[in-house]
């Protein structure tokens, strides 16, 4: 059931479901890592008694929060992200901490140190990530909302392959205070729904001024909910060219071409736009070496010394080296190295800075265009949801750098983006993209229930047990 | 063979703001291990960093101080390495876009003024303090995340005597502004010291020695003058100065080795993506400047100048901020600056001392001691009345209520003083003829009587005229 269809019942009963049937869900899918009991207490609010799964990157005060690492295994924050609070205040009811890629460094969830999450459409395939265990929740019907966080396309990406509404709005729109970071300057809090409107509504909820983070915008939130309205008569709407043409699944594509025709049909207007294709390519290395460089960083807190799983040494050095030794996969360790490496004082230009203009560049490439229009469209992936052991993807080919990695553009330009399903191919979903102009969420919404209304494809959900 | 003394100070000094540099915790020096400290103190995973307002304020005061220009676009950086002192196994600093720079600092060589460069001025945050016992380390967060500013200066103090002044007097500095509590001896103010010799009058620097967390003036001083001679011994028997880190050892006066350089550390800077760049509009710097305390210079200038002090009195005054301030305040009601300079300096605080009280505790209000100062100085009393008048202020009394009270007013009426002259001298023929014979302490012995029957109200100098005119008659 989505929010509106819980809100008809009882305050006292809407939560029930899930903390009934989570347990059940989690044995086929391994989507949560802490299951939160209910403390039977409701408050009323806009998410009244709504049950919301959090990703195990978000801070709960009092509950285990592991980001999916051996290292914070027995990590129990003492204080609550800023999210937390704000959903508290609402009313919502916190049934799980999500599975997630470790430290949210990874795109499939396949990384989370309690394994795999699997796909609520076919258990043999990937949630996508690193949001996975958030994204499976929702699209398995046991939460109307999961929160989750999007560095790249942490919240975008699940979306599409588990057949949800996937948001990340502008950087600085939610706090990010107390989600356990990943890149400081490309994180973002996103959530998943199950249709638009609600997509709205939780926006109302998270959205806001948080003095404790610096980066979190004045910017007044709008009842987003409330002025949703589908007509796109007046908007421009951009298609991504280079992702169209970089694509090769003609089912795809053909779902994608039905949606710009709905949007030209409802009176928006559409131009083909393609951005300089060498740029487009840089997105995932310019990513990779961003998002590893502040990641080394970030988690250089995390030493054993103060919290979490220590391992013992003769003295102050050794007890950290061999905490971060043995308390990070290797996978982790791989991405610490390459970041280090970026930011050694004689790598730096050659690394970090260049990409950093690179991502100036890609930046004011896209916003050149968008700056004169409403939404920048797209597939939001070039494929279904690829099985587990999938190992085959040419992560030199334009399919992959373009077609796969587009979304970051969002998190390069802190723009609000949103995936949502717009149909199935072999019985799995597909979703597509759009990407708007920073702090014009309400503009993303209008756009995304139109296209919401064109596909039909409104609170799919995959029911496993 | 004789050499230039080359030396450069790296001053770190906490801030006093109520909270600190990056979270809302607060800070005193004295409380309990760990009790001042939050989720972001111990670098909890998903905290992040916010900038205290009242600290940059701080620094930019500091900075105008000492005339640097000022960056009004304040950022931030990162200093990555792992030490268990330090939570978020990075510092946030200001390593490329320090908030000041090219300032200087005047010092007083033997009444000589001499200018010392400073480099930079960089605000940056704390590390916590580590206890080493046996076989175990105890660590206390309280002081980790305390603002910092360091002061880094250009190397241009040739001398101990010359980096020992330019300390005491960027103490000074910080104290008037009060920026800092600047204390040593309580590590609120930490100095590292780079020192190196070159042949007299070569132009080609020689090999810097790092003299590291010197926690007093007087040690910063041995520790260079120890080295010099070190350093000189080596080069005179044709050895070689290392790089390397050391410390100076209080028991035995020397400086020992630390740690030898291996090459530089890498501390990976890149700045902090949690802190946008923050533009400081030019209007809020002016009005912080226009807010600024006036600074020693300034007031040493204005004593002097304006109210005619010594440059002794006026250094005097300046030796203690709360004296100086004490003594403005007294201004605002007497004109008579140099009693009112004496009467502060040394009789109340001399009495103070004996009570074991200070300025900043005392309850004498300076507009109370500026009364006595006028009434000693209208001959309204003695100033013998004075101090003991002052006395009875320690418990916070209005002077004019005790001298009322205790009936002291000094006595001018020349025809009560000269009654009681006229019984004195009746009572002490002998004295008469002592003075007569020329023995002048006979005149004092006199003048005193007449005090004593007069119960001290007797003004001193109309009593002592008198007698003396009464004798000449008789």
């Amino acid at each position: 059931m989505n929010i509106d269809e819980l809100m008809v019942l009882d305050i006292k009963d809407r939560a029930n479901e899930a903390y009934k049937k989570i347990h059940e869900v989690n044995d086929k899918l391994n989507a949560v890592i802490t299951f939160i009991d209910d403390d039977g207490k409701r408050k009323e609010g806009k998410l009244a008694g709504i049950p919301v799964a959090l990703k195990d990157n978000i801070s709960t005060k009092g509950i285990r929060t592991t980001a999916a690492s051996d290292i914070l295994d027995n990590y129990i924050p003492v204080y609550d992200a800023a999210i937390v609070t704000k959903l508290k205040e609402a009313g919502a009811k916190f049934v799980a901490k999500a599975s997630m890629d470790e430290l949210a460094m990874g795109g499939t969830n396949r990384t989370a140190n309690i394994g795999p999450c699997l796909n609520p459409y076919d258990d043999t395939r990937i949630t996508g990530g690193s949001s996975g265990g958030s994204a499976a929740l929702v699209a398995a019907g046991i939460v109307p909302l999961a929160i989750g966080s999007d560095t790249g396309d942490s919240v975008r990406k699940p979306a599409a392959y588990c057949g949800i509404v996937g948001v990340k709005p502008s950087y600085g729109r939610i706090s990010r205070y107390g989600i356990i970071p990943y890149a400081s300057s490309l994180d973002h809090v996103g959530y998943f729904t199950t249709n638009v409107k609600d997509a709205a509504l939780a926006l109302e909820v998270l959205a806001g001024r948080d003095d404790k983070d610096m980066t979190s915008s004045f910017a007044p939130v709008e009842n987003y909910s409330e002025i949703l309205n589908s007509d796109v008569k007046d908007k421009k709407i951009l298609v991504f060219g280079n992702v169209y043409d970089a694509l090769n699944d003609e089912v795809i594509k053909d779902r994608f071409d039905k949606v710009v025709e709905g949007l030209k049909e409802r009176g928006a207007t559409i131009k083909v736009v393609h951005f300089d294709d060498d740029l487009m390519k840089c997105l995932f290395p310019t990513y990779f070496i961003i998002a590893n460089a502040e990641a080394t960083a970030n988690h250089s807190n995390l030493d054993g010394v103060r919290f979490g799983h220590r391992v013992d040494g003769t003295s102050m050095e050794e007890i950290m080296t061999n905490t971060r030794t043995r308390g990070f996969s290797s996978f982790i360790k791989k991405r610490f190295v390459i970041g280090s490496y970026s930011l050694f004082e004689e790598n730096q230009e050659r690394l970090l800075k260049k990409a950093q203009r690179v991502r100036r560049l890609i930046v004011e490439e896209v916003l050149k265009e968008l700056k004169e229009a409403d939404g920048l469209l797209a597939p939001a992936a070039g494929t279904i949801a690829p099985k587990l052991d999938n190992t085959s993807t040419d992560e030199l080919s334009d399919e992959y750098l373009i077609g796969e990695n587009h979304m970051v553009i969002g998190n390069f330009a802190g723009l609000p983006s949103i995936t949502l399903p717009m149909g199935y191919k072999d019985e799995m979903p597909i979703g597509i993209n759009l990407t708007c102009n920073a702090f014009k969420e309400a503009d993303m919404f209008d756009i995304a229930q139109a296209i919401e209304n064109i596909t039909g494809c409104k609170d799919m959900i995959k029911e496993v047990a | 063979m004789n050499y230039d003394v080359v030396v450069g100070l790296e001053i770190h000094a906490e801030l006093n703001t109520k909270t600190k540099m990056f979270s809302g915790a607060p800070y005193h020096f004295k409380a309990e291990a760990n009790t001042d400290t939050n989720e972001i103190d111990i670098a909890l995973p998903g905290t992040l960093p916010c900038v205290n307002h009242e600290a940059v304020k701080k620094a930019i005061e500091l900075c105008h101080a000492l005339e640097l220009k000022i960056d009004p676009l304040v950022r931030f950086d990162r200093k990555n390495y792992y030490y268990s002192d330090l939570p978020k196994g990075y510092q946030i600093t200001q390593q490329f876009h320090p908030i000041g720079r090219d300032g200087h600092l005047y010092i007083d060589l033997d009444g000589v003024r001499k200018d010392i460069r400073i480099n930079r001025i960089h605000m940056e945050e704390d590390t916590a303090k580590q206890f080493h016992l046996y076989d175990e380390t105890l660590i206390d967060f309280n002081r980790a995340g305390v603002p910092l500013v360091e002061i880094v200066s250009e190397p241009d103090m040739q001398s101990g005597q010359e980096a020992a002044l330019y300390v005491e007097k960027l103490k000074q500095t910080l104290n008037y502004l009060d920026v800092s509590d600047a204390r040593m001896e309580e590590g609120s103010m930490r100095c590292d010291v780079n020192i190196s010799l070159k042949p007299q009058g070569s132009t080609v620097f020689g090999t810097k020695v790092e003299i590291k967390n010197l926690n007093s003036i007087a040690n910063i001083k041995d520790a260079i003058e120890y080295e010099i001679k070190r350093q000189s011994e080596v080069l005179d028997n044709g050895g070689t100065i290392d790089q390397e880190t050391r410390r100076f050892d209080e028991k035995t006066m020397t400086t020992v080795t630390m740690r030898k350089k291996e090459g530089n550390v890498d501390y990976k800077f890149f700045p902090e993506p949690n802190i946008f760049p923050i533009r400081i509009q030019d209007e809020e710097i002016q009005s912080i400047i226009k807010a600024m305390p006036e600074l020693p210079d300034a007031k040493q200038k204005r004593y002097i100048e304006e109210y005619g002090l010594s440059d002794y009195d006026a250094k005097q005054l300046l030796l203690n901020k709360n004296l100086a301030f004490y003594f403005d305040e007294m201004m605002r009601y007497s004109k008579n600056a140099k009693a009112c300079c004496n009467w502060l300096v040394s009789e109340l605080q001399g009495l103070l001392q004996k009570n074991g009280q200070t300025i900043e505790t005392t309850k004498v209000e300076p507009k109370s001691l500026s009364k006595l100062v006028d009434m000693v100085n209208d001959q309204t009393i003695s100033s013998k009345q004075a101090k003991d008048v002052l006395v009875d202020m320690l418990d916070g009394n209005d002077p004019e209520k005790i001298v009322e009270e205790k009936g002291m007013k000094q006595v001018s009426d020349t025809s009560m003083i000269e009654k009681l002259v006229d019984e004195v001298l009746d009572e002490n023929p002998n004295s008469i003829i002592d003075y007569k014979n020329g023995k002048d302490r006979a005149l004092g012995f006199l003048v005193g009587q007449v005090m004593k029957k007069s119960k001290g109200q007797a003004n001193p100098q109309m009593t002592s005229a008198m007698v003396k005119e009464k004798l000449s008659k008789r």
